[in-house]
Parts: structure tokens; sequence; C-alpha cells
């Protein structure tokens, strides 16, 4: 991503327009966002007028998000996500640098026999169904299980960590090995602090792949209280009214918040509350994600 | 091989298999018993007892139904849309890139333009059903100001595919330039400073110098998009999609997810996703070929 200045005739006229054309660009990428924003912390008296062109929230006020919280649905569904994306995390990156270790040794007898397994996983699915299936014969649908294990290794990402942990010096590995260290002791001791960067890269993959997924959540867990964040934005967005979402029962009971609430600010806090974990490491995602993906596409 | 010496190298890495062991059982389970369960697409599923062997028979229903036809139609219009119209838009924006000399503007502009990629498509929903609404949503009152009468996007027929074109540039745009700018980026500087020489325009440069040496990153780009052109962009139809405009965007794997998991029509669901898998698989093969025979260069 290193910038390069040419020693070419800068023409400042164009300068100028390239310049305002890239803020423009900007200024569409941010402001779909930036408004759902805006209407998430206006006040309930201006709610109503606002719309696609407010700026400025009128009113401030963070009751809208005072009021989501309190629903359920919503606070189960932020804990749910968490949940999954850590305990997800945690079986990614185990798994996943288990995998990547042992194939980046190449002298091991059927090494390339695994390998082409594993990468023809990419290519062929069994599909939506058969995976149903899958789920339904092992007893896992309503279980977070499914919602975890599901894509545990993505093949993508362990060739990924593999080009990682290529760069750790042998010697290292072969004096810890010496001192009677085992092969997981080594691993987990050595080659994955050492691959730090590596292991960043693939946790931010993983962490906004599960913070993201919906889809399988919403078809193996059967449990409304289980769906994360994601499934309960979505079926607020689909159902586009606030009576079925807040609940009947709720509605009455929580006539002071929940429902008192505008229909618009609960979708928009709900997005925001969507977006915020990802902005939160953004600048992370900055670092390694990008690189990361450039290291995916360099051929072998 | 000298099977002694096979098993002494077996001996040897015994820990290394035993840290392959989980990885392996992973693949088998999560991803080879579903390629096997893919069978019921040529099965009868019955619900007491075995499955019966049906042969064509589901692929014969799948070829006959009017509706599979329109969902296939779709499927193709979508992603022909979307690479006629989106694919070109990376490069562009890498061309306009690369000619800002200011490295600030440069990265400010980059690191806004990505964040769109890491929403789920959920959010995205979210988001641009409120931008779209009518009257009041974003666009809506910005036509206004042109005089132009408000338009419902999101439930008219005429516009509803659009507006998937619209929302993959808006996630998608900055995202796929990466590869694009670091191809840019390796671009040899004095092949410019020649050009410069000779009096080169800036977009003779451009069309005569960086084309062509991002071609092949092009060409790449172009065949891992050909394998999905029969996806379409599921979550993006599936969050977007409704009962207004369902006949013009329905694709191959809403039918599937509508079919097979919502009536529990298993085989036939299976039979349309097994489908598309083949064309997909067609597609990406016969570009592979062609790209080796036009360039001399193929993915793999």
């Amino acid at each position: 991503m290193v910038g390069r200045r040419r020693n070419t005739r800068r023409s400042s006229v164009g300068q100028l327009l390239l310049a305002a054309l890239m803020i423009a660009i900007s200024l569409v990428m941010l402001y779909p966002i930036y408004n759902q924003l805006v209407i998430s912390l206006t006040g309930p008296e201006f709610i109503a007028q606002a719309d696609g062109s407010t700026i400025i929230p009128r009113g401030f006020t963070l009751q809208t998000y005072a009021g989501v919280l309190s629903i359920p649905k919503v606070y189960r569904g932020l804990f749910n996500s968490f949940f999954i994306t850590f305990a997800g995390l945690l079986v990614n990156v185990t798994l996943t640098s288990m995998g990547a270790y042992v194939l980046t040794k190449r002298d091991l007898l059927g090494r390339n026999i695994f390998m082409s397994l594993i990468v023809i996983t990419m290519i062929f699915e069994g599909g939506l169904i058969p995976d149903y299936f899958l789920m339904k014969n092992l007893g896992l649908l309503n279980s977070y299980t499914s919602v975890i294990m599901y894509k545990a290794i993505n093949p993508y990402y362990l060739i990924i960590l593999m080009r990682f942990f290529d760069k750790v010096p042998k010697s290292l590995m072969e004096s810890a090995r010496l001192d009677g260290c085992s092969e997981i002791g080594i691993l987990f001791r050595i080659v994955i602090p050492v691959s730090m960067a590596g292991i960043a890269t693939i946790s931010l993959f993983y962490g906004v792949f599960h913070w993201n997924e919906y889809f399988r959540a919403m078809i193996y867990l059967t449990d409304e209280a289980r769906y994360p964040l994601q499934v309960v934005l979505r079926e607020l967005i689909v159902s586009m009214e606030k009576a079925s979402f807040v609940g009947a029962k709720n509605y009455v009971q929580m006539s002071t918040r929940a429902a008192a609430l505008d229909f618009k600010a609960i979708k928009a806090a709900l997005i925001i509350l969507a977006i915020v974990p990802i902005l939160l490491f953004y600048p992370f995602v900055l670092k390694y994600y990008v690189k990361g993906r450039l290291q995916g596409a360099v051929k072998e | 091989m000298d099977r002694r010496s096979a098993r002494r190298r077996i001996y040897r890495d015994r820990h290394l298999y035993l840290l392959l062991t989980p990885v392996l059982i992973y693949f088998f389970i999560w991803h080879y018993i579903p390629i096997w369960g893919a069978r019921i697409a040529f099965q009868d599923v019955k619900y007491i007892g075995e499955n019966t062997w049906a042969g064509l028979k589901h692929f014969r229903i799948l070829f006959s139904s009017p509706v599979f036809f329109r969902v296939f139609m779709n499927t193709i219009t979508i992603s022909a849309m979307k690479i006629f119209f989106f694919f070109p838009l990376p490069i562009l924006l890498a061309f306009l890139l690369n000619e800002i000399t200011s490295s600030g503007l440069r990265k400010g502009v980059q690191s806004i333009i990505y964040l769109p990629h890491f929403l789920s498509w959920v959010v995205i929903a979210g988001i641009f059903i409120s931008l779209l609404q009518s009257p009041d949503g974003a666009l809506n009152q910005l036509l206004g100001l042109f005089g132009i009468a408000p338009v419902a996007f999101m439930t008219s027929t005429s516009h509803i595919r659009w507006v998937f074109v619209g929302s993959e540039i808006w996630r998608s745009i900055g995202w796929d330039s990466i590869l694009y700018i670091a191809a840019i980026n390796n671009i040899s500087l004095e092949l410019y400073d020649a050009a410069t020489v000779d009096g080169a325009t800036k977009l003779q440069q451009a069309l005569k110098i960086t084309l062509p040496c991002i071609l092949p990153t092009i060409i790449t780009v172009f065949i891992l998009n050909m394998g999905f052109f029969m996806n379409a962009g599921f979550d993006q139809v599936f969050n977007m999609m409704n009962d207004a405009v369902i006949n013009h965007v329905d694709i191959i794997d809403t039918y599937v997810y509508r079919i097979g998991l919502g009536k529990g029509n298993f085989s036939l669901g299976t039979a349309a996703g097994l489908f598309k898998g083949v064309i997909g698989l067609v597609l990406i093969l016969s570009t592979d070929r062609l790209s080796r025979k036009v360039t001399g260069e193929g993915v793999w």
C-alpha cells in the first residue's frame, strides 16, 4: 500500500479535481451509516421528522439505546454474538494453527495428500441441505456447537497462516526440540508467539466472519433466545413493524421504554450496535486484514 | 518407497500426525460427510426406513419447472449485471487512487472506502432499505432537489436489480481495488520515467503501461469471479428481497433455501444446489483454460 511519488508534471488542477472526487466517494460511503447514527440519537419529539436528509440529531438522546438494550432479544443477542465470536475464535485459531504447523513440514509423509484433501473442500461442497442434515443427525440443532464449528477451519486462512509459520527460523524449533520440547510445546510456546502477526491476521478474518454470520445461526438455532444480534436485526428488518419485534407481552410490560420508541430509531440503534465492534477493531483490521488479503492473493 | 524407512518416518513424526488428526477429523465430518450427503439429490427421502434411489427424477422435475427456469435466468441476469457494471469500477478506482500525490489523502480515502466490506449484509440491507425509502430516504430526498419524483426502489421490479448492483458497488469497490493497487505499485517506476521523457500523457501512460502491467491481476480476479458467477450474492439477495419483487430477484441459492429447507423438498433443493455447483465448476475451468490460451497464465 505504499504510495509512490512520480517525477511527472504535477497538475494542481487535476489533483484538486481528484481530491474532490475522492472526498465525494468517501462521503457516499460514510453518509448512509452516519444517517443511521443520527436517527438513533434523535429525541422522541423530533423522531417523526427525522429522515434521510437529517444531518444533526435534534433533541439529542441516548434513550433509544437504553430502550433497545432493555429488550431481552437485543441484550441476549449481543451477549450471544460475543459468545459465539470468542468461542469460535478459540476453536478457529487452535485448529488452524495445528493444521498450519503440521502442513508446513514439507517432508511429512502424506503431506501432499492431506493438503489436497483440504484444498478440495474449497471447490466442492455438499451444500445447505446436506449441511443441515449433518447437524440434525449429530444432534447439534439448536446447539451453539453447530454455529461455532461452522467453517472452523477455512482452508484459505490456513494457507495464509502457513506462510507466516514458514518464516519462523528452523534453528529456533530445532533447539527447542533438543531441549526436549514436544511438537505441541513447540507450536504453542515458540511458533505461535513468534507469529503473532499471522495469528492477529487470521483472528480478524475469523472474528469478522463470526460477528457478521447470521444465516447458519438462523437455520441451525431453533430457540430464539439463542439468536445472535445479526439474526435479531434481520428479524426486525424483515418484519418491518415494532409490535411483533418487541413482543406483544413485552410491549405492555415495557411501556415506558421500548414501547415508546419509534420503529426507525430502534432499527437505527440496532444497526449501529452491530457496527460498533467492527469500528473498535478497525485500526487492527486496516493493519493486518489488508496485508493478509494481499498475502492470500500471492500465487504459489 | 522403502517400507521400513516409511514406517520409521511415520514413527518419527507421530506427534505431528497426532496434531493433524483433529484437523482431518474436522474436514471429514464437516465437509466430506455433506459431500456424500448430497446424494439425496438422486434419492427420494423417506421418513421411515432407507431412502430409495430415484435416478435423475429430481433433475427432470427441476428442468421442466418454469419457476426454476425463472430462478436460473434471474441468477444469470443479476450476476451478469454485476460483472458488467461493477467489475471495472475497482480497477478505475485503483488508477485514480494511484494518481493522488498526497499520501495522507490517499490513505485516508482508502481506510474509509474499505469499511463497508466489513459490514454484514443484514446491516447493509437495513442501511439501504432506509437510504432508498420513499419518500423520505436520503436518495429520494436528493433526487427531489432535482425535481425527480420519489421512487420506491426496494419494491419496484424495474429498480431492485439495480439496487443490488449499487449496494455491491458501495460495499466492494474499495475492497476490490486493493489487489489492483498492489499490482500497480509493483510496476517499475522506470517505465513511467521513460514514457515521460518520450512525452507520453497521463492517459497514454495509464493505457500503455499500467493497464498491460496489471492485466494478469485483472484476469485472475475475473476468473475467480466466474467461479462465483452462479452465486449471484446469496446474502445480499436474501436480505434485500421482499414479496413485491420476489419473481425478479429469486436466485438459485434463495430457491434452494425456500424449496429445500422452507418447504421440506430436500431432494429437489439439493439437486438445484448440485446443478449450480457443476455450472460453477465448468465456468471456472473453462475461463482458466481460456486465460492460459490468451495470456499464457492460468489461475493455478
